[in-house]
């Protein structure tokens, strides 16, 4: 097992040092995060193809909601992209079926239409996310599972066993 | 909404046009995704500050080029399995020629040209 002492060149940092990384950190993610929403929005895009449109109001919405998701997760587990963007496209596409469907009859995906797809999908990931805890006999507290679910659907609980 | 706010929601608007484009055959690299936010991001900015587009009133002809930027770029990836920033700037290139002509043929002086 590694030494949980940290390395000799690594110095506590003063109180406004932190609070100066921090606030780069977050930026960092808050500059990483639109390319992440770009790439849902060019999936969704894709799925949706010539069927239908989008009314900007929609736009807005599912932009408003999965970038303050997505800072979320990533501000809790760190950016982790390269292993979830398989996955998480893989929930653009369900979003992006279910808000043609809930637009069948109207012009273009309106914002209803896009708000009840994301409900949908949102309900879909969290019952994934409690099953998959279930299995791996993790107990999470009520709001964990809502709290990763959505893009980060199929985050990995630690083993119980062994803590990784 | 200012301009700087407003531009991540026009550039979302775009994405989703690109794709449906594009549609589901070929995927998009994820560097191609960051080389048109960078170019387009500052395009679409300069148009709204300096030329004071809005994109109520300019959306339906932008997203028609959205989607044809989707096509070029399809186009150019070929029978790649995605699209790279080579395809991504081939595209932008036969749409930028494009609307530049457009622009010009109906009297638009170039450097007010709206980028986007």
């Amino acid at each position: 097992m590694k030494s949980q002492e940290p390395p000799d060149d690594i110095h506590p940092a003063s109180g406004a040092e932190f609070d100066a990384l921090l606030a780069d950190y977050v930026r960092d993610l808050e500059r990483q995060v639109e390319y992440i929403v770009d790439d849902c929005f060019f999936t969704v895009g894709q799925v949706v193809g010539m069927r239908t449109t989008v009314d900007y109001d929609a736009v807005i919405w599912w932009r408003d909601h999965y970038r303050a998701k997505f800072l979320s997760a990533m501000e809790t587990f760190g950016n982790r992209w390269a292993q979830d963007r398989a996955n998480v496209t893989s929930v653009a596409i369900m979003l992006a079926e279910r808000a043609v469907r809930y637009a069948e009859g109207k012009p273009s995906i309106d914002r209803d239409a896009a708000r009840k797809a994301a409900a949908d999908v949102e309900r879909y990931c969290e019952l994934h996310a409690r099953r998959a805890a279930r299995a791996m006999g993790v107990t999470l507290s009520d709001d964990a599972p809502a709290r990763i679910a959505g893009y980060w659907c199929n985050f990995e609980y630690p083993d119980p066993q062994t803590g990784g | 909404m200012t301009p700087a706010e407003e531009v991540d929601y026009v550039l979302n608007d775009c994405f989703f046009a690109v794709g449906q484009a594009v549609g589901t055959a070929k995927s998009l690299d994820f560097d191609a995704i960051q080389w048109w936010r960078g170019r387009y991001r500052a395009f679409f900015l300069h148009a709204m500050t300096a030329n004071g587009n809005s994109w109520s009133r300019d959306r339906h002809r932008v997203t028609a080029v959205g989607r044809f930027l989707g096509q070029r770029a399809l186009h150019y990836a070929g029978d790649q399995p995605s699209i790279d920033v080579r395809c991504a700037s081939l595209a932008s290139r036969d749409v930028e020629a494009g609307c530049r002509m457009n622009a010009e043929r109906e009297g638009v002086e170039p450097e007010r040209l709206p980028a986007r």
